[in-house]
């Protein structure tokens, strides 16, 4: 069958544990936690009753230099940031491309919130005459995508996915059809989330964070035993996508490919286990039949869950559904135990850690990971795993009700060789 | 050959009307949804006009959720979503269609700020005790889609585009690639908003706003006017849609999307990416400029909108004044909904050869000289309806919808 194949020739993030996949592979392997307390950050846990999240610490001035970046917002920087590693790994100069061709599709969830209800307030309290009208630009949910395509000249397609926590698979997603069905030709996508207050006290107030106080950190552990929620957390990440043709022609080293995705909606928006597994279990099925593999060829797992007792039993059933007792073999990742949970940008920091276990063909052990039998069959990764193969299946789910399932490739270090 | 995509139902929540036929009536009669705002103190503001939707009552559309447990925006959207499936003979016979082939996409600008706005409140009083546990998951805008899809019982995918004033063009040419695709049987598809605190105080600090009417296209158009409102459009193959005899509007020719990488709030200067949008959905479409019999205007009212997208019509559609009107007169800009209603007006255009008008027309802009179906509906051959859009960001999207051969 002549299908176009699409591939990953660049990646680039931001987290709370490194820029790279393989930074944030080795981390996760430590049994590392990216977060921080939120004491003097400008989340006030007094005003919001969490202490802990995963706060990033960055100096705009060293990714932007000299480049007015001021009129760009926090959700806005960290997509710039990604976007130019992306582009800076696959080696690429929108500008070169010509119009048209590169494109932006980003998942997010809240937006550049910090700005809306800062504008919002002042509005209010000083008066609407006083408000920032730059801020007001930036209040739009897609804001961050337009203003990285003012940065980084990218004139082709410019799409914001909001699909809940699944947002950066379904942007992935949305890319990956783009290309394949000719619509572009070369796209960057994935995803971002930025802290914010209102998100650090929603969570905490629907009682979806891991406990903490201002001594303790949180723990938060998938599929755990114990574990009372998830740590919210900011990052971006993006990787570049183009036709297999488009990389051969620019000499460019391919780190992987997209193979299939699939969405499902729970319209009992997950409060119902049996229900939200089988949407979830849906999902993933049709990842794997889009991307013409049968279940037991994925090698590897890369699962949403991220302590939220709710939302893991849900997901560990439909993964029992799917994959049966391959689950005491198969070797998995579970992202948000040390990145947390950053929404919108969490299926793009899975990929490019998976991408990195994919390349070396191995899952390392990841110390101390605490997993609760009655919840699900995976083993703990108490010792490194050899990859079968590189196949892999990621899983994205929000609150909201929303699946997504992604089935991408990796290639190893020799690149482009692999391609089929 | 991709399959074939088409409307079959038509699902509106305006200032002017609910439904299908209300709405269509009534913007074809030229009337206008704008009056003095109600919903928050303008008092403080160079401005006072609106186009929100009052008395709305949102329990017509909720049979399954409780509709004061969600936002404004979800209201009016599973509103629009109830009469769309109505209007398309489904809404006591949607268990036809598999629950898992069900899907929703849809568009806004804000999702639902009065959850921000009620926080800030509370937060400004010192009494964020007072707010419940739900904020977290009713704010994020994606829960405009996922109230559609769980009121409905939607097992399909599920997703929200927030290409701010572009979205609901976005959420319908999203949906075609999924109905072509097979990921889904049934579409619903289009964009909602509702009026916001947030985004008045911004359109009139960018001093947007007209202060008496809004004039796309008039020599003297002094602005827009924020707005509210929902649509939401049934999408079906064409063979499903036959097979189970709906009564079909329009087909779903073709859609392109673009970005100016230019501005975050003003087109640019030379209509660029408005252009490409629109040559991307004639070639998606596989049709020429010179088929496109009606064009259904982004048409905002403000001075440069309306300049420049006069300039990018130009570019695609030469020295041939293809008539287009902007709704946008009548309804003020309703945000992440405007194109999905002027979807709904392409469709109607389509299916019945008359074009709504321009209102509030008075002297013509050597600027703008488009023929805008001055204040008067006009019968005429549709054969080719294409639907414009552009937004913050820089986002711009073409949607076209064509009769059935």
């Amino acid at each position: 069958m002549d299908r176009v194949q699409v591939v990953v020739s660049g990646a680039g993030a931001i987290s709370t544990l490194g820029a790279g996949g393989e930074e944030i592979l080795q981390a996760l392997a430590a049994g590392r936690r990216g977060f921080s307390p939120l004491a003097s950050s400008p989340f006030d846990p007094v005003k919001t009753g969490v202490h802990w999240a995963g706060l990033l610490a960055f100096a705009p001035e060293e990714h932007f230099g000299e480049k007015n970046y001021r009129v760009i917002d926090r959700t806005g920087q960290l997509v710039l940031i990604a976007a130019g590693a992306a582009l800076a790994d696959a080696g690429l100069d929108p500008a070169a491309v010509g119009e048209r061709e590169v494109g932006l599709v980003l998942g997010t969830l809240f937006g550049s919130v910090n700005t809306i209800a800062a504008f919002d307030r002042r509005g209010v309290e000083a008066g609407p005459k006083y408000v920032k009208p730059l801020d007001f630009a930036n209040s739009v949910i897609n804001a961050a995508a337009g203003q990285a395509a003012i940065w980084h000249d990218l004139r082709g397609v410019n799409s914001t996915v909001a699909g809940g926590g699944s947002a950066g698979i379904q942007a992935l997603a949305q890319a990956f059809d783009l290309i394949r069905g000719g619509r572009s030709k070369v796209l960057l996508a994935g995803g971002a989330e930025e802290l914010s207050l209102e998100a650090l006290f929603g969570f905490g107030r629907a009682g979806l964070l891991a406990k903490a106080d201002a001594e303790n950190p949180p723990f938060p552990e998938p599929f755990g035993a114990g574990s009372a929620g998830a740590v919210l957390s900011e990052g971006a990440a993006l990787l570049l996508l183009e036709t297999v043709e488009s990389a051969r022609q620019r000499g460019a080293r391919t780190l992987g490919a997209i193979r299939g995705h699939g969405a499902a909606f729970d319209p009992g928006q997950f409060r119902q286990e049996e229900p939200a597994a089988e949407a979830i279990a849906r999902a993933i099925r049709l990842a794997l039949e889009d991307a013409g593999w049968n279940a037991d060829e994925a090698d590897l797992l890369v699962v949403s869950a991220s302590g939220i007792p709710r939302l893991d039993r849900c997901e560990a059933l439909a993964l029992g559904q799917v994959f049966g007792e391959r689950l005491a073999t198969l070797p998995f990742l579970a992202p948000k135990r040390g990145l947390g949970e950053t929404l919108g940008a969490g299926g793009a920091l899975a990929a490019l850690v998976a991408l990195a276990a994919l390349r070396r063909g191995v899952v390392p052990a990841q110390a101390g990971f605490g997993l609760d039998p009655e919840v699900t069959a995976l083993r703990p990764p108490d010792r490194a795993a050899r990859l079968g193969g590189r196949r892999a299946i990621l899983v994205g789910l929000g609150l909201d009700g929303a699946a997504a399932a992604l089935a991408l490739e990796g290639f190893a270090e020799t690149g482009g060789e692999e391609i089929a | 050959m991709p399959a074939r995509v088409v409307v079959t139902g038509i699902g509106l929540v305006t200032s002017i009307g609910k439904g299908r036929e209300e709405v269509w009536r009534n913007l074809l009669a030229g009337k206008s949804g704008i009056s003095p705002v109600e919903s928050f103190d303008t008092g403080r503001h160079a401005a006072n006009l609106g186009g929100e939707i009052k008395n709305f009552s949102p329990d017509a559309g909720f049979r399954r959720l409780d509709p004061r447990s969600v936002g404004r925006a979800s209201q009016l959207a599973v509103g629009a979503a109830r009469l769309a499936l109505e209007d398309a003979g489904l809404a006591d016979d949607l268990a036809r269609i598999p629950a898992h082939r069900l899907g929703v996409a849809m568009g806004t600008t804000s999702g639902e700020p009065g959850m921000v706005e009620d926080f800030d409140d509370l937060l400004m009083a010192g009494q964020l005790d007072l707010i419940g546990p739900e904020i977290a998951t009713l704010y994020p805008s994606h829960v405009i889609a996922a109230h559609i899809a769980a009121e409905f019982g939607c097992g399909g995918p599920a997703t929200m585009l927030p290409a701010a004033c572009a979205a609901g063009n976005y959420a319908i040419g999203w949906s075609l690639d999924a109905l072509r695709a097979g990921r889904a049987d049934l579409m619903l598809a289009g964009g909602a908003d509702a009026f916001s605190r947030i985004t008045y105080t911004g359109f009139a600090r960018l001093g947007a706003i007209a202060p008496e009417l809004c004039q796309p296209f008039d020599k003297n158009r002094k602005g827009m006017v924020p707005g509210e409102g929902a649509a939401v459009l049934v999408l079906e193959r064409l063979e499903d849609a036959r097979s189970r005899g709906a009564r079909i509007y329009a087909e779903v020719a073709g859609y392109g999307l673009s970005c100016d990488a230019h501005h975050m709030t003003a087109a640019h200067p030379e209509g660029d990416g408005a252009a490409r949008a629109m040559r991307e959905a004639l070639r998606h479409a596989g049709l020429d400029a010179a088929a496109v019999a009606y064009v259904s205007a982004h048409g905002t009212g403000t001075p440069t909108n309306d300049r420049l997208e006069t300039k990018a019509m130009k570019r695609v559609f030469g020295e041939r004044r293809v008539p287009a009107s902007s709704i946008k007169s009548m309804l003020g800009h309703t945000m992440g909904a405007a194109s999905a209603i002027e979807s709904a007006v392409c469709s109607l255009a389509v299916a019945e050869n008359r074009v709504p008008p321009t209102i509030n027309f008075a002297e013509p802009d050597p600027d703008c000289d488009l023929d805008c179906v001055p204040n008067e509906a006009r019968e005429m051959a549709v054969g080719v309806a294409m639907n414009n859009a552009y937004a913050f960001g820089g986002n711009n999207a073409s949607v076209i919808f064509r009769q059935l051969a």
